[in-house]
């Protein structure tokens, strides 16, 4: 029974809609995004004898409609009213206007008329024709020679209350505030932003710190799970030794030298030096490391990046640089270890203790943004992933099982880094 | 290396296009104009090598096209009348646009204006004769595709077809716009080119203007 109720109740609502759109009867056949200007001057034209609406009471439905519109002024445009080849093409538009017709369709073809077309200049004009139950309407602007907007709205006689329907069917949108004579010249002599010029080649050197950890934010913690909890027993046993995060602390402060340069502000490079300090996970739970004091891989990481650039420049004294970066390192570990002062002589563990490649080659990539203050004063931010890697194939040695364990087949990480850099242009 | 790429772009053209409110070809009833001016041969020595028309081949042959081609399109059509190329004089050449390289040129009366038949009466639709390339092994898209037009035309010794490029528009004229416009190519082989060659390609162009304006209804 409820259900039935809501049935029926959801049957008023629609028919009530229905109805009430069939009151205010108007269809839009096409309507682009044009420019509706405060306080716009509006031109009234028209093929009839009598304007269908009244220009002042046309004005007040505006304002009424648009709270945004200002101080609009509407009058009949009888330039175009007394011209031949402007009512040729007024009765040509309302004999072709019909649903479903397109813009390009309704071009106006003589030369003329496209010129008294381009010459509006900032003037909207408001085509009305008297179709017996339907008003024509149309709106055309200096920027295009056929309409930006066409449709109908059902005739009445109440003038004012035709002048609201167009209002709401037509001028409903955001308003502009109109450019004065002066900005207008301004605007017409500034250079164009696409053409603004970019230094042939800028150059930067910066410092950055920032931190690195072996999850890439968004994806699950169980993919690291192994590798993060992963404790190194007998100085050389893990689990799996694929990744150096099975041996070593893989959240570090990260620090970066680097210095780049790019050339037409869109492609240039950036050759870096980056340092971290990684503790080695000992399993505190073995014996063997009685005798350690202290154990840990400080990680020298050289490489060079290729980075494609975009700019902005929201203001005069701040450049914006996007960019996304792709390149290659190679990664060296020093080892910092040492014994206990008490003891004398290493276990046999301490001597086959696992070993480092030198270097690991990767890759990496990622994005970022300078932010440069008065062309010389940078802030940059940038992320990425960056990979270590080595052959995965050795020959075969016999005495492989003695040897030392050298690890860290492939190991990925994610980084953050803020930078201050210095910009400089060093040839124009 | 440009023309190869030119010609693999060829079979992409459109030839034709229509206003989305035509949805009837004419049917038994038609009014043309365009016969008088539209007409030009190319070739005109290699015409005239070979048909009889002493030295005035251009205008002689023309006239004798336009002839053939009037003659077919009274038997397509029941009621056919021909008004001269005057009544559009006063026009401007405009540009059609069919394709994105392909633009025909032509007279279209202006908006709003009416084109009257010289005994008064006001035809619905007329159909305008552009123009008419007559000649021998011709590609439209030499003609209409205006990254083509500058290209110099390779003169083949040997001739296949003789050719006729027709470029037309059948124009609302209550309403005045146009219903439906199109470029034809029409190949005709010839051995040895008699007067009923010609005859026979006007033929053949006639028919494919009407073809075409049937399959271009309600398109």
């Amino acid at each position: 029974m409820k259900h039935l109720s809501l049935i029926a109740f959801a049957i008023v609502i629609f028919a009530q809609a229905f109805l009430a759109g069939n009151v205010h009867a108007k269809d839009i056949f096409f309507d682009s995004p044009w420019t509706l200007w405060q306080s716009a001057d509006i031109l009234i034209w028209t093929p009839d004898k009598e304007p269908a609406i009244d220009p002042k009471e046309f004005c007040l439905s505006l304002r009424r409609n648009n709270s945004g519109i200002g101080d609009p002024k509407c009058r009949l445009f009888g330039e175009w009213e007394r011209d031949t080849v402007a009512m040729r093409y007024a009765s040509w538009l309302s004999n072709n206007i019909e649903p479903g017709i397109d813009a390009h369709l309704l071009k106006a073809r003589h030369p003329s008329m496209m010129a008294k077309i381009q010459a509006l200049e900032d003037k909207i004009v408001l085509f009305i024709a008297d179709k017996g139950k339907d008003l024509q309407i149309a709106i055309f602007d200096e920027t295009t020679l056929e309409p930006r907007s066409a449709g109908t709205v059902a005739k009445t006689s109440d003038k004012i209350a035709l002048g609201d329907d167009i209002a709401s069917a037509f001028f409903g949108r955001h308003t502009k505030r109109r450019l004065t004579k002066e900005e207008r010249l301004k605007k017409e002599t500034e250079p164009d932003e696409l053409y603004k010029e970019t230094p042939t080649f800028r150059s930067w050197a910066g410092i950055s710190a920032g931190y690195a950890q072996a999850q890439i934010p968004l994806t699950p913690y169980s993919w690291y799970k192994r590798k993060i909890r992963s404790r190194v027993s007998n100085y050389r046993a893990t689990r799996d030794s694929v990744s150096l995060w099975n041996f070593m602390d893989d959240s570090t402060p990260l620090f970066t030298l680097y210095a780049g340069g790019i050339w037409f502000g869109f492609i240039g490079g950036e050759i870096f030096y980056r340092y971290s300090d990684h503790a080695v996970k000992i399993d505190d739970r073995d014996e063997v490391y009685e005798e350690l004091d202290h154990w840990n891989f400080s990680q020298h990481e050289i490489g060079l990046n290729v980075m494609f650039a975009r700019t902005y420049e929201p203001f005069k004294w701040l450049d914006l640089h996007l960019f996304a970066f792709l390149g290659f390192q190679y990664s060296f570990y020093a080892e910092d270890i040492e014994l206990k002062d008490s003891k004398k002589k290493p276990s046999r563990e301490y001597e086959t203790r696992f070993k480092t490649e030198d270097p690991y080659k990767g890759a990496l990539f990622g994005f970022g943004s300078q932010c440069v203050f008065l062309q010389h004063y940078g802030l940059s931010v940038r992320t990425g992933i960056s990979s270590r890697g080595k052959d995965v194939y050795v020959e075969p040695s016999p005495d492989a099982a003695a040897e030392p364990t050298t690890i860290g087949a492939s190991t990925v990480d994610w980084f953050i880094s803020v930078g201050l850099e210095y910009h400089w242009t060093p040839f124009k | 290396m440009a023309a190869l790429l030119f010609t693999g772009c060829a079979d992409s053209y459109h030839w034709s296009s229509s206003h989305p409110t035509y949805k009837q070809a004419p049917y038994g009833e038609l009014t043309i104009t365009g016969l008088q001016k539209a007409f030009v041969i190319t070739r005109t020595k290699w015409f005239a090598n070979r048909l009889d028309f002493g030295d005035s081949t251009q205008i002689k042959a023309t006239e004798f096209c336009a002839k053939a081609m009037e003659h077919e399109f009274r038997g397509g059509y029941s009621k056919l009348s021909v008004l001269p190329d005057s009544v559009l004089a006063n026009f401007p050449e405009e540009s059609q646009k069919l394709d994105d390289r392909i633009f025909m040129k032509g007279k279209l009366p202006e908006q709003g204006v009416t084109v009257s038949a010289p005994d008064g009466s006001v035809p619905p639709q007329i159909l305008l004769i552009h123009e008419v390339i007559i000649g021998t092994d011709l590609k439209r898209e030499n003609f209409f595709d205006y990254a083509l037009i500058h290209n110099e035309l390779e003169d083949k010794r040997e001739v296949k077809n003789i050719s006729a490029i027709v470029s037309y528009t059948l124009w609302d004229n209550v309403k005045q716009r146009p219903l439906f416009s199109a470029v034809d190519e029409i190949q005709h082989p010839v051995i040895k080119l008699t007067l009923a060659d010609l005859e026979q390609l006007m033929r053949q162009t006639v028919q494919q203007i009407r073809k075409n304006m049937y399959t271009g209804a309600g398109k």
